[in-house]
């Protein structure tokens, strides 16, 4: 059954339609929301606050996006809210050197998760954060993009190439990278 | 390096996280239920901007009909409600607005969202979206609140959260369906109400 099929259940009255949504959906928030606030506490907290308001905003859903587009300009509004309210992750990783951070990993065999790349998502600006993680960890378009963070496809593109360039700079000196 | 680099961050990015199990996901569904159970989600095809928003939860108390200015201006900060007694006026959010007379009753509106940054109401009395009255938060008690100057009759109205959301009130004495499916809150003023 499509989302759009079953948004039209829960709108008809079918309430617990609503869990194949979040189940359908919830792997795909989680390497969003983890990825852009830094730690899974908050994106939990940012992924409850992300389905409860889709599902109350349902009806404002408009067939012409994706649904999961949709959602995720949710997601990722609730993501900067979780941000902003919280300065935890500045004090976990400031001081965190990358030459300590094990990236010790096989060329040709690494593939899947890197947890190492988690942290250091967490020493770019959140701009660039939020533009490299929309467009890889959901693979999304730029023009998907631009209607979820409302910055302009170039200027994504250019987060995306400079974010790329400041994780290269992070790992300079880390060898097999 | 370079090439390498990014596939490799990319196919890392698409790798999940080991976040969201069965307990996480039924605790979204309480909570879906619960606004359930509140009214939501709201059917609001084909209405302007401000009947499109989401909706969250408002409250409202009312304290309407009320016979006297002296008991009146008891509900209303101390410079508005002495410029209130000096003017014969009442207030609308920080504005002195018009002249208290047998037909303009004063009412007050409160909204609990210790989340929301801005809260306004719109209604009838207000042009709606086009000139939407803030409400004013207490640091101590986190709820956000109004005084309005409203005429006798009927009022339709709702509250607009953080400048997205619109809903009615579930605490309004009464609510009406529009023709367009949606619950408005209504609020009624006369003098037997006094």
């Amino acid at each position: 059954m499509s989302d759009r099929a079953i948004i039209q259940q829960v709108l008809a009255g079918d309430v617990e339609a609503f869990a194949q949504i979040v189940d359908r959906h919830y792997a795909r928030c989680a390497r969003i929301a983890v990825r852009i606030v830094g730690n899974r506490e908050d994106a939990e907290e940012a992924i409850q606050d992300a389905f409860l308001r889709a599902f109350k905003a349902l009806d404002d859903y408009e067939d012409r996006e994706r649904f999961s587009a949709w959602l995720t300009r949710i997601l990722v509004n609730q993501c900067r809210t979780v941000l902003a309210r919280s300065k935890r992750r500045d004090a976990v990783f400031l001081d965190l050197d990358p030459r300590q951070l094990d990236f010790a990993v096989d060329a040709e065999e690494s593939e899947g998760p890197w947890p190492e790349l988690d942290r250091m998502l967490d020493r770019l600006p959140a701009e660039q954060r939020e533009a490299i993680v929309l467009k890889y960890a959901d693979d999304l378009t730029y023009q998907e993009m631009s209607r979820i963070t409302g910055a302009g496809e170039s200027a994504l593109k250019m987060r995306v190439q400079r974010a790329f360039a400041r994780l290269r700079a992070l790992l300079q000196e880390v060898p097999n990278v | 390096m370079s090439e390498f680099f990014e596939r490799r961050v990319a196919r890392a990015l698409r790798s999940d996280v080991p976040l969201g199990d069965e307990l996480a996901r039924r605790r979204v569904m309480e909570r879906v239920r619960h606004a359930a159970a509140e009214g939501h989600p709201v059917r609001r095809r084909g209405e302007p901007w401000y009947r499109r928003q989401r909706h969250s939860i408002v409250g409202l108390t009312l304290a309407a009909g009320i016979g006297g200015l002296s008991t009146l201006s008891a509900a209303l900060p101390g410079a508005q409600r002495d410029a209130g007694a000096r003017l014969g006026a009442v207030v609308i959010g920080d504005t002195v607005v018009g002249t208290l007379h047998d037909t303009l009753r004063l009412v007050r509106l409160m909204f609990d969202a210790p989340d929301a940054q801005r809260v306004e109401v719109a209604g009838d009395f207000n042009g709606w979206g086009a000139s939407p009255t803030p409400l004013v938060r207490d640091e101590r008690s986190h709820h956000w609140s109004v005084t309005l100057a409203l005429h006798d009759g009927e009022h339709r109205y709702a509250f607009v959260v953080d400048e997205t959301r619109w809903t009615p009130d579930p605490r309004a004495d009464r609510a009406v369906q529009g023709g367009d499916g949606r619950i408005y809150s209504l609020l009624s003023l006369s003098r037997a109400a006094n």
